[in-house]
């Protein structure tokens, strides 16, 4: 129980600890049941991204799958689950299957081969965590196999062509969703009041959907019409990553603060300008009081005070 | 759509004695426990090519009327839409329920069927490929059973199951039966009194799994471990099945590898 565990995943972005469903599954499960890992951030270094994130490692024992991190973890005595009954858990696996089948899908599909989203968002973000040779080739490899994934499993006849394939994919995830709406009901987690393992996949899943900005977001759209899901991930993010969230402010969040530490600054030097004139004006202010006194004098009496003006 | 059932259904699959394998027949168990849970009557035809016969390239289908569907859940809604269904007294968190437990079987019975016939090898050499090809001659028997091998050995690779051992496999049938068997607890039915078509998958496969013989054991040592497991599907055999089963009842020879659980 004492051995330091550390866990390889991918960074996050927008709010999220993690963009890689997998990776935030684990991360997830690790706050739930209080074990103590240290995360290691895929970012520009060669050793990581042999494209099996997340992993493992502790001491000599390396551990690649999330299933078995977590059996792992449980073993080690950090268990999320111990106060559900034997049906809560076959309703754990059940569930887990479900969102394999039909959510996954179409998430790889929004991230990895949605040409706009994967253009604009995927790929560079991944290329600029990935040390440069292997950022060529990397991102590609993942959405090829994404792609393989999911016409070996979804594509074959009826569906002939990859649009009704993704038609298809969309509806069961939409459909998926509901379902884990309507199975949430208005508690707070699945099982209860406290997190379990369900909770760390179904966070891990929707998280992504929910918060990464991409181009075309019809998933993302639907999610949001099931405001009981939305709350259960903010819930997540606020109470079990809140200092993940504010150690590591992402970049949207980044440029504004330091827009806005620009513009203070700017307020601040420009009062402190103003207060300097201020001074000036206060310090050389003998003239403006002698004008007008000279000039009452003078509205007075020009005639009788032409030696007055000339010696101030 | 609104038409009543017609007397000639058809449900096809493959030769029952030579030539069907394991993952088909659960899938067609299935569909048939469903029919006649819904009571509605349907003849079984064999034929060997019912695999191309079929729209999806899957069996079992079933031809009814003019339209042809495959699959347990296409079936399923197509019999939903001529008005008779099972889950209709169910609640919406237990159809997300029932769903969700269908996907499980799908996701862990089903693939690990698939896995044992296809990616083991001396399962394949010794009773899939003798099978799969049984219909034709040479060397096309050879010839279809390798492009079916290396198709579904492909999807495995992409579900990453091609990386499993067999005793990795067997455990997540066990896990996957531990669930089954909670959720079944002491109730008749998954959903208390009354079969639903989850009722009818889990039959099928475990039904299936339970009464082929293989190689070795191992597959249905892990059901036989639950015993309310074999008690319902001796349940729906007896309640569904006991007019159907009686040409099975004359089946002896050893070379068609199906042994009856009695």
């Amino acid at each position: 129980m004492a051995a330091p565990m550390e866990l390889s995943c991918w960074g996050g972005d927008w709010g999220l600890p993690s963009l890689h469903p997998e990776s935030l599954t684990v991360m997830a499960y690790a706050r739930f049941s209080g074990a103590p890992l240290t995360v290691n951030t895929v970012n520009n270094s060669w050793r990581a991204p042999k494209g099996d994130l997340p992993v493992l490692v502790s001491e000599d024992i390396v551990i690649s799958q999330p299933a078995k991190i977590l059996n792992f973890l449980r073993k080690q005595k950090y268990n999320a689950d111990y106060h559900l009954s034997a049906k809560q858990g076959a309703d754990t696996l059940a569930y887990i299957a479900l969102l394999e089948e039909k959510l996954l899908p179409a998430l790889l599909h929004t991230f990895w081969i949605e040409a706009e989203n994967y253009c604009s968002v995927t790929k560079p973000w991944f290329a600029s965590k990935i040390a440069f040779p292997l950022s060529l080739y990397l991102p590609g490899k993942m959405s090829r196999e994404a792609l393989n994934r999911i016409l070996l499993t979804k594509g074959g006849p009826p569906l002939y062509s990859l649009t009704e394939v993704e038609a298809q994919i969309y509806r069961d995830a939409k459909e998926c969703l509901n379902l884990l709406s309507k199975r949430l009901g208005t508690s707070q987690f699945f099982f209860g009041d406290t997190p379990t393992t369900l909770d760390a996949f179904v966070f891990g899943f929707l998280a992504p959907i929910y918060k990464v900005c991409f181009p075309r977001v019809q998933l993302q759209e639907h999610l949001k019409q099931l405001p009981n899901l939305c709350r259960f991930c903010d819930d997540i993010l606020t109470c079990y990553f809140r200092l993940t969230v504010s150690g590591h402010a992402p970049a949207g969040q980044d440029t504004a603060d330091a827009n806005l530490q620009k513009l203070t600054q700017l307020v601040t030097k420009e009062s402190n300008l103003i207060e300097k004139m201020d001074d000036n004006l206060r310090k050389s202010p003998q003239h403006p009081p002698r004008k007008l006194t000279t000039l009452k004098l003078a509205a007075g009496g020009e005639e009788s005070n032409p030696m007055s003006r000339l010696s101030p | 759509a609104a038409e009543p059932w017609p007397e000639n259904a058809a449900l096809y699959q493959q030769l029952k004695e030579e030539q069907i394998l394991l993952s088909d027949n659960a899938s067609s168990l299935a569909v048939q426990a469903f029919l006649q849970m819904c009571n509605l009557p349907i003849r079984v035809i064999c034929r060997p090519n019912a695999e191309y016969m079929s729209p999806s390239g899957k069996v079992p289908f079933i031809h009814v009327g003019n339209q042809v569907v495959s699959e347990l859940g296409p079936i399923v809604q197509f019999v939903k839409a001529k008005g008779h269904s099972l889950s209709d007294g169910l609640d919406e968190v237990q159809k997300a329920e029932m769903k969700a437990y269908m996907e499980l079987v799908n996701n862990m019975l089903l693939t690990a069927e698939l896995y044992l016939q296809w990616c083991d090898d001396v399962t394949v050499e010794e009773i899939t490929h003798p099978r799969y090809g049984s219909p034709y001659p040479w060397p096309l028997n050879r010839i279809l059973s390798y492009q079916k091998q290396w198709e579904v050995r492909r999807k495995m690779k992409a579900i990453g199951w091609a990386g499993k051992t067999l005793e990795q496999v067997l455990e997540d049938v066990d896990q996957c039966c531990h669930a089954l068997s909670q959720r079944l607890g002491t109730q008749p039915y998954f959903f208390n009194k009354q079969p639903t078509e989850l009722d009818a998958l889990v039959f099928g496969h475990l039904f299936t799994i339970l009464t082929t013989q293989l190689i070795t054991d191992e597959l249905s040592e892990k059901v036989k471990n639950y015993s309310n497991l074999t008690a319902f599907c001796r349940r729906i055999e007896q309640q569904y099945f006991e007019g159907h089963e009686k040409d099975s009842s004359t089946i002896a020879a050893r070379s068609s590898k199906r042994s009856l659980l009695r």
